[in-house]
């Protein structure tokens, strides 16, 4: 499957940059100095027009001595992965940034900061995950950090902007578009957006470092699946087939498609969870309502095939947990064609309600190249005439044996989103019906092997919400390092591009259009901290 | 403007009322549902697997002199069922139940308290009476070290491999 010629550049690349590169699977891992990793990622992103992911750091001093940053990319028209790194002191850790190059390493750049105090040059640097009064010479993702320490929380209230010439709206913290805490600051001019400030990462799980401290591989794909509470066995399956990987497992065929049919179960209810919201938010509640009882089915098949409606809770490493016989395959292909039909009947009406067209036309733009700039993911991307699905570029679980389009929209609107997800639904349905009838024989879940330790893992899984990335470093019983970057993460910063020079009344549903999942994106910190939020209204009068 | 959103009159007609009179009526969950677990105190060994593969840390072995208690707690629970997948003698069973409010906290624990042997050599307590009932009945080629402690057991070991090589004790305490 792997082209040849493709993963040449990338060893040459190594070669004239002072590095090494080896194979591995379908990921290329290039170690160079870090003078050069500006160039080196230059050419990955910009000549060779991949997409950057994210970046890792990882403290590997107790193995070597050394801090390291990984940043991640994958090749999608060939296939491959592709993840650089850089070896930093162990003493004071110092990088240069990648910003210049790629926009998009901004935010995990300042999350390797906050965390492991990796320095940054060529950029300005902010303290982006950890609340303000977190000490400054603590780093929970450090190693010697024990997982269940607590600093004294100090309480801080966060003002509001001020600005002389634009009014200042705030939009959140506690329920910008969903129930979630994100805020947003919105600076109007009238009834115009002009700029957008954004201030996330109010939730802190700690989910990394507790998976690294304290649990075992196998539970930790519990604890994967409930980084969201929407798309959670995306993560469970991105961490299972990233330590598969790692371990160079064959996990039996049938487990890999029951895995694909589960995904695209989630799919659907995801999308259609949105497109719900969506309407709510457009105040088409009928519509809300409708959708919703549509998607009541989609949870009733989950609980069938998986045991719960949601946080199916069937993945381990090596396979699945719950299989899928004949009365099950025959009650979900009759579920799914009352899905189909009824979703088909009732989304023709619901986008042709006049209010609700006419709001999601043209509004919440995101133009293609900045799409590009900012690597931003699934539908999001999708809408902008980004043509990216990790499903079939990258494929994994049983992907490989099913035909499906991936519908693409070039106009980039809140319209385009919309539509993306409609059109993916119907996909869905087909993909299951196909793994459903292609279901191979055998065994669900492999038993007795070993995970040896200090091997890598790099996998991509297309979320609802688009790409989900995990990057796991094998260690004793447990990974030694856990990275999760979920979509969202690459889609907010796309938000500030959607909302300006928008009228106000639609920042809800341009946010909402992304089908935020703030909880993922927030996944990282160790304490979850007792800080009130306070958010000081200032006067909105201009 | 199209008459489209009209048929919305239709397809709400069609489908009538779709909630249910809950809790008047049974709750819609299929057979395959997971929910609450429950222990038979009669079956438990206390061996502690389930609290190993445990993911949330629902189930503790509690540790004393005399006892080793297992304790449940549901408000943890997260419905995995991965208990019942390790159990050596399965005596967990899952359960549909998912009602679980209640006014009194300790409605929330279920505890199995198991009784301790102690050490035939140092007199530590050791592992549960049921447990070491059990080992014997697996594989009763173990029987003369059943009662013994890992500790003394490490010991013995490292003493038989020191009076083969004299002058080199592993002896750790
Ligand atoms: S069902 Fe899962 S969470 Fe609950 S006690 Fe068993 S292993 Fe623990
Ligand atoms: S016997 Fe079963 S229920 Fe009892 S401690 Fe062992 S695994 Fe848990």
């Amino acid at each position: 499957m792997l082209n040849l010629e493709e993963t040449t550049k990338y060893i040459e690349l190594a070669s004239k940059s002072g590095g090494q590169a080896k194979i591995e699977g379908d990921t290329v891992f290039i170690t160079i100095p870090p003078d050069r990793l500006v160039d080196v990622a230059d050419t990955i992103f910009n000549k060779y027009n991949t997409s950057f992911r994210v970046c890792a750091g990882v403290d590997e001093r107790p193995l070597n001595g050394h801090f390291s940053l990984v940043h991640l990319f994958t090749d999608d028209k060939a296939g491959l992965y592709v993840a650089v790194k850089t070896y930093l002191s162990g003493e004071s850790p110092v990088a240069p940034s990648i910003t210049s190059v790629v926009p998009a390493a901004d935010w995990c750049e300042m999350e390797a900061r906050d965390l492991l105090g990796i320095e940054f040059t060529g950029r300005e640097t902010y303290r982006l995950v950890l609340p303000p009064w977190w000490p400054s010479n603590l780093y929970p993702l450090r190693k010697e950090t024990p997982y269940n320490y607590r600093p004294e929380p100090r309480l801080e209230s966060e003002k509001l902007g001020y600005s002389r010439e634009y009014g200042v709206i705030p939009l959140g913290p506690y329920h910008p578009a969903l129930h979630e805490p994100e805020y947003f600051e919105l600076y109007v001019e009238g009834e115009r957006v002009v700029d957008v400030k954004y201030r996330g990462f109010h939730v802190h799980r700690g989910v990394e470092k507790l998976a690294e401290s304290r649990m075992s591989y196998q539970q930790v794909n519990f604890l994967a699946e409930r980084i969201c509470g929407i798309c959670g066995f995306v993560h469970s399956t991105c961490y299972a087939l990233a330590v598969e990987k790692a371990a160079k497992l064959d996990v039996p065929e049938r487990a890999q498609f029951i895995r694909s049919i589960v995904l695209e179960v989630e799919r659907i209810h995801s999308h259609l969870l949105l497109l719900g919201v969506a309407f709510h938010l457009l105040g088409y509640d009928a519509g809300f309502m409708h959708i919703w009882r549509i998607r009541e089915r989609v949870m009733q098949l989950a609980e069938l095939l998986t045991g719960s409606r949601k946080t199916y809770g069937i993945n381990l490493v090596g396979g699945v947990r719950r299989d899928v016989n004949e009365e099950k395959k025959q009650k979900t292909l009759e579920a799914l064609r009352e899905l189909g039909r009824e979703f088909k009947n009732f989304i023709e009406v619901a986008i042709s309600v006049p209010q609700v067209k006419k709001r999601l036309t043209g509004s919440g733009v995101l133009p293609r190249e900045e799409a590009v700039k900012l690597s931003v993911e699934g539908p999001v991307a999708r809408a902008s005439g980004v043509n990216k699905d990790a499903r079939r570029d990258l494929p994994y679980a049983a992907y490989k044996y099913v035909s499906f389009k991936v519908p693409v929209y070039t106009e980039g609107d809140n319209l385009a989103r919309v539509l993306v997800r409609v059109d993916e639904v119907f996909e869905s349905i087909s993909i299951i019906e196909q793994l459903l009838d292609k279901l191979p024989g055998g065994s669900i879940l492999l038993t007795d092997f070993e995970i040896p330790e200090g091997r890598v893992g790099v996998q991509v899984v297309e979320a609802p919400r688009g790409g989900d990335i995990h990057y796991v470093v094998t260690g004793k019983g447990a990974p030694y390092r856990w990275r999760v970057r979920a979509p969202t993460y690459a889609n907010i910063p796309a938000l500030r591009v959607m909302l300006r020079d928008q009228p106000l009344a639609d920042a809800p549903i341009t946010i909402a259009s992304i089908d935020p999942c703030f909880s993922c994106t927030d996944r990282v910190v160790v304490v979850r901290d007792g800080r009130i939020e306070e958010i000081k209204l200032t006067q909105l009068v201009k | 403007m199209s008459h489209k959103p009209l048929k919305l009159i239709i397809i709400a007609g069609s489908k009538g009322r779709v909630t249910v009179k809950y809790p008047y009526q049974e709750p819609l969950i299929t057979p395959e549902f997971r929910g609450e677990i429950e222990i038979d105190p009669a079956k438990c060994i206390g061996c502690g697997a389930c609290v190993k593969a445990c993911p949330p840390n629902a189930l503790e072995l509690l540790e004393s002199e005399k006892e080793v208690i297992l304790r449940y707690f549901v408000g943890r629970c997260i419905f995995c069922w991965r208990c019942i997948d390790v159990c050596p003698v399965n005596a967990i069973k899952g359960t549909r139940n998912f009602e679980l409010a209640t006014d009194k906290h300790t409605d929330l624990y279920t505890l199995v308290v198991h009784t301790r042997t102690t050490c035939e050599i140092c007199g530590k307590p050791f592992e549960t009476t049921r447990m070491q009932r059990y080992i014997a009945e697996k594989s009763p080629v173990t029987e003369e070290y059943a009662s013994i402690c890992p500790d003394c057991r490490k010991r013995l070991l490292a003493e038989a491999v020191s009076a083969r090589r004299v002058g080199i004790s592993e002896h750790k305490e």
